[in-house]
């Protein structure tokens, strides 16, 4: 009997190796407790919960701790294991084409069509990639990583997912979470840059409603976007060529299945998957390093660049352009390409000014050429630096 | 334009694409990359053999097979003795820019990689590659004694087009199943290591790139936006019987904005009870019978009742 005690004993003790308790850290812990914070930002401040509330739970799934030497093949950087079979769509980056095609299918680029100058004010707001990677590389880190980190500036998940996988992948957990996270955060970081370099006058500054734009040239958008960026930069064909294709499918008018699912179903999936696997990828043995510290500096740096340099460009080609084509400067800040929020902060801060000036749909204009710019800025970097 | 014509006009373009892209290099993946033929103390093969071989290089980004390739060695004209590379042998799938090496030691039964010939390097030596359709895809001439023992004639680098002499010299070595030229690290990023550190020459070119992309699109939509406001225009001139463009641009005819007809369609619906003309219209369409599941109604009424 008291051999058969001891056996239970023995293997109860053997049972608490596995759990979590007896494998615990305190960075386990403290990913939990970041994990928790993205939950709550997501549920009670609605911040980018789309986003926040997968990879939050995500980091609650790569933070549970567990026995590495068992051999269970339960964690994400354990060959063979579910999740990393998930994570394989990041690692090898297909998950943020997918994504691109989704966002092409629910893009309208009529704003930008409208008023083709503002796909400047998206170009410079890139200036967050390079000015991040510039810091970067004065931090000490190689060009591969500095490029990889520096596109967080252009406030694109996908597109920070896609690049650090080719660049950097030890790094891309940190340049993932920190990308969504100051996405999420957009409505926190930019609207006092926004005040800071505008006068008041400036801010109540009205213009001209956009025209309508035929279907034709809706049509015409895709396919002549898709070759002029594309045979300048066929680095960024995964993005770009995808981005393009699911807006093709929206208004060619004639595949409406296909757009509904790709910016439906399909984009819902890839963005469930995307969310939790990169959350889960922030395991705290992995990700608590002090390159992921310096990473989140730098992502912070970038945004706040990238906010600088829309909102500064719009105000020196206004000195150029006639006054009653000027752009009210409040929309310079969309040209990073959080769609639709950094569009939406745009409105929200010019309506505290004038009740009465909409800027929504003209900030959509360089909202969307943040997108082509930043997937053009990737491609560049993939180009010169692969 | 009808069917015929529109059909013409795709395979007139297809035939000058399909030519033009005969013009191009040929887009082979597997070729030779470098000959050993005296092999006195280098690489051994599994039985411990010094022989000479022969190595191909997959220079493309995708796997390649050899299944079924020939490799032909001739020491004389006439001569010429083929190896055909069996089927059914997993290892005959070279790998992305990886090297596959045969051993050129008349023993076929020691397996796939071991051909039936041997190579004699005091006369010339003629090497071919034949892809399974018997096609000619690659060749190298090797001039007698222009190789000493332990040495090789091997492309300067992976599929790169000129080829040297390697183990003469120190820096030239022989690389047998690995790269012609041993990757120390990524040049590309060295490059800017050393010649951009601060990452200002890097962060220029690539605004410029981003900037002259969007510009160009600016500019294709600027004339692409102006050519369909002439053409709307000329619509609504039509429409109203207007020919003077003075007097169309005056009214500012086809660029009403959005505004414009959000309040016509807004005032519609409050002064007929959301429905025009619809209501006492009965509008016969033909309906096509031909069945496919991807237009088939059962699966397209997909919307969600309303409440």
């Amino acid at each position: 009997m008291g051999e058969f005690i001891d056996f239970i004993g023995r293997n109860l003790a053997d049972f608490w190796t596995y759990t979590g308790f007896a494998n615990a850290t305190v960075g386990h812990l403290i990913m939990i407790l970041v994990g928790l914070v993205f939950i709550y930002l997501a549920v009670a401040h609605e911040f980018e919960p789309m986003l926040l509330i997968p990879i939050g739970f995500g980091m609650l799934i790569g933070n549970i701790p567990f026995n590495m030497e068992a051999g269970l093949k339960v964690g994400i950087y354990e060959e063979g294991s579910v999740l990393n079979i998930l994570y394989q769509g990041v690692t090898s980056g297909w998950y943020p084409p997918l994504i691109f095609l989704g966002i092409g299918a629910m893009t309208d680029f009529s704003a930008l069509i409208s008023n083709p100058k503002l796909m400047l004010v998206g170009a410079a707001a890139q200036f967050g990639i390079f000015g991040a990677y510039m810091i970067a590389l004065a931090l000490g880190f190689d060009p591969m990583q500095a490029g990889a980190i520096g596109i967080i500036g252009g406030a694109d998940g996908p597109t920070a997912i896609f690049l650090s996988s080719k660049l950097a992948p030890n790094l891309m957990g940190a340049i993932a979470v920190s990308a969504y996270s100051y996405m999420a955060l957009v409505p926190v970081i930019q609207p006092p840059i926004m005040r800071l370099l505008t006068t008041k006058k400036e801010r109540v500054m009205r213009m001209p409603a956009p025209r309508v734009v035929s279907h034709t040239e809706k049509v015409m958008f895709p396919i002549i976007g898709l070759l002029l960026t594309c045979f300048l930069v066929p680095s960024g064909l995964p993005l770009l060529g995808m981005l393009f294709f699911g807006n093709l499918l929206k208004e060619s008018g004639v595949t409406r299945r296909l757009a509904e699912t790709a910016r439906g179903p399909l984009i819902d999936t890839i963005t469930i998957l995307l969310g939790l696997t990169v959350g889960a990828s922030t395991q705290a043995s992995e990700f608590l390093t002090f390159d992921s510290v310096l990473i989140f500096g730098l992502g912070a740096l970038s945004f706040i660049i990238a906010t600088t340099s829309g909102v500064l460009f719009v105000k020196i080609f206004n000195l150029i352009l006639p006054k009653e084509k000027k752009i009210n400067p409040l929309i310079g800040n969309a040209g990073v390409s959080a769609v639709p929020d950094a569009a939406r902060i745009s409105q929200t801060v010019g309506l505290e000014y004038d009740p009465t000036n909409y800027l929504l749909m003209h900030a959509m204009g360089p909202n969307v050429a943040g997108v082509i710019g930043s997937a053009v800025a990737a491609g560049i970097l993939l180009g010169f630096l692969m | 334009m009808n069917k015929t014509k529109i059909g013409l006009l795709l395979s007139l373009a297809l035939m000058l694409g399909l030519t033009s892209c005969g013009e191009q290099k040929s887009n082979t993946k597997l070729i030779l990359n470098e000959v050993l033929i005296e092999n006195g103390s280098n690489f051994q093969d599994d039985y411990g053999v010094h022989s000479a071989w022969i190595e191909v290089f997959n220079k493309s980004y995708t796997s390649a097979d050899l299944a079924g390739y020939q490799l032909r060695m001739s020491n004389q004209q006439g001569d010429t003795v083929t190896y055909s590379i069996p089927k059914g042998d997993v290892l005959t799938l070279v790998k992305p820019r990886q090297h596959a090496l045969f051993w050129a030691d008349g023993q076929p039964n020691r397996g796939t990689f071991h051909t039936n010939f041997i190579m004699n390097g005091s006369t010339d030596t003629w090497v071919g590659l034949y892809d399974s359709g018997k096609k000619l895809i690659d060749q190298i001439v090797i001039s007698a004694n222009t190789l000493q023992a332990n040495q090789s004639y091997a492309r300067i680098s992976d599929a790169s087009e000129e080829w040297e002499v390697k183990g003469a010299e120190e820096s030239k070595y022989v690389t047998p199943s690995t790269n012609n030229k041993t990757l120390s690290g990524n040049a590309k990023m060295e490059k800017f290591q050393s010649h951009d550190s601060a990452g200002v020459g890097m962060s220029i070119t690539a605004m410029g790139v981003v900037f002259f992309g969007l510009l160009v699109l600016y500019i294709s939509f600027r004339f692409i936006g102006k050519a369909s406001v002439a053409m709307s225009r000329r619509r609504a001139m039509k429409s109203k019987d207007i020919t003077c463009k003075e007097e169309a641009k005056e009214k500012k005819l086809g660029e009403a904005p959005g505004e414009v007809f959000a309040a016509i369609a807004m005032a519609m619906h409050e002064s007929q009870n959301m429905h025009d003309v619809e209501d006492t219209v009965l509008t016969i369409t033909r309906v096509k019978r031909s069945y496919s599941p991807w237009s088939s109604k059962i699966y397209t009424l997909r919307e969600t009742p309303k409440k």
